[in-house]
């Protein structure tokens, strides 16, 4: 039922346009961290929203905690893309994310090449959430942090060692707002990717 | 005819794109489905950039739709990811996978679900990287002397 390839189910109607291979990354971390400005750096459109369900698992003591099983929650999403060529097209969604919470974002993460956690470094606490998921789900990611006005006021080693971040995940500082910057960080992630799947 | 159609897509909602809930919708998103929920069925449910195409047959049958179903139909005779259509047409992402699987089991609609072993496959990460490698530092001449 689900084909390897996009299957020529369309093979009998001849108006039917074949799409591109979808494949897509990941923008994380905390509201008003940067995402939509990543996206809209780099996407060929100007970045959609669209409402997406989230499920949530209350972590430890918290006004939601009484509800014994996950709840749902919708979430604002916003993405945008990159064709890569006639026949593939990179997708890039930008996920919410909160702290208190250990989100599910398996309806939104799976199957994605990579995902870049963006940081701002006056509120560290809002990408712990980022963190621990793709550490825990296994999936390639990035710390990057966003410069504002060029600034950074902790050094790297002092943001790696407050979100306890493991060495081989690269961290490193880049400009939401400029293309190139936004290109070479998730080129960091995808070389991690492909690194990681030639094993 | 179709905008004034869907009181959904009528909500003109400004763009805050990191609030987290967001404003209620006029009409409950799961009445369009008739209270039908993505991922019911079993398996989990068809990724966000799974890519949709309207069928001849979807075509042929366009002017016979209404509402949600025709606006689909019609938008994705260029070949949309579900996130985009949820985004068009304003409808929740799970109310489009419903209705997409509706529409793809009426011969309306092909539905291209992606393989998850994708983001393992050396040659389209290969395809990824130099794709991406080919985009210049910005848009347009803006800073052409840097």
């Amino acid at each position: 039922m689900t084909p390897t390839e996009p299957a020529a189910r369309g093979a009998a109607a001849p108006t039917a346009v074949r799409p591109p291979l979808p494949v897509k990354m990941v923008i994380a971390g905390g509201f008003g961290v940067g995402k939509t400005t990543t996206v809209g750096s780099i996407s060929e459109i100007r970045p959609l929203t669209t409402e997406a369900a989230i499920t949530e698992v209350a972590a430890g003591v918290d006004d939601l905690s009484h509800t014994p099983h996950k709840t749902t929650t919708t979430v604002a999403m916003d993405f945008g893309c990159i064709t890569i060529d006639s026949t593939l097209k990179l997708y890039l969604f930008g996920t919410p994310g909160q702290d208190r919470f250990g989100f599910m974002w398996d309806d939104l993460v799976e199957g994605a090449l990579g995902g870049l956690v963006i940081v701002d470094t006056r509120r560290l606490d809002d990408c712990y959430a980022a963190v621990d998921y793709f550490e825990h789900k296994g999936i390639p990611f990035a710390v990057a942090v966003n410069a504002f006005d060029g600034r950074v006021e902790h050094a790297l080693d002092e943001v790696r060692w407050a979100l306890d971040i493991a060495e081989q995940v690269p961290v490193f500082t880049y400009d939401a707002r400029e293309r190139g910057s936004v290109r070479d960080a998730l080129l960091v992630v995808l070389e991690l990717a492909l690194a990681r799947a030639q094993g | 005819m179709a905008a004034g159609d869907t009181p959904v897509g009528e909500e003109a909602r400004p763009g805050r794109p990191d609030d987290p809930v967001g404003r209620a919708p006029a009409v409950r998103p799961f009445l369009v489905t008739a209270g039908r929920v993505a991922g019911a069925r079993s398996g989990p449910p068809i990724p966000v950039e799974t890519q949709v195409v309207t069928t001849a047959a979807g075509v042929t049958a366009l002017d016979g739709l209404s509402f949600e179903a025709h606006d689909i139909v019609a938008l994705c005779r260029q070949p949309q990811s579900l996130a985009e259509i949820a985004a068009k047409l304003r409808l929740h992402l799970n109310v489009v996978r419903v209705l997409a699987e509706d529409l793809r089991s009426e011969g309306h609609l092909s539905v291209y679900v992606p393989n998850a072993d994708l983001a393992q496959d050396i040659s389209v990460l290969r395809r990824v990287i130099d794709g991406l490698r080919t985009i210049p530092d910005s848009r347009g001449a803006l800073r052409d002397t840097d």
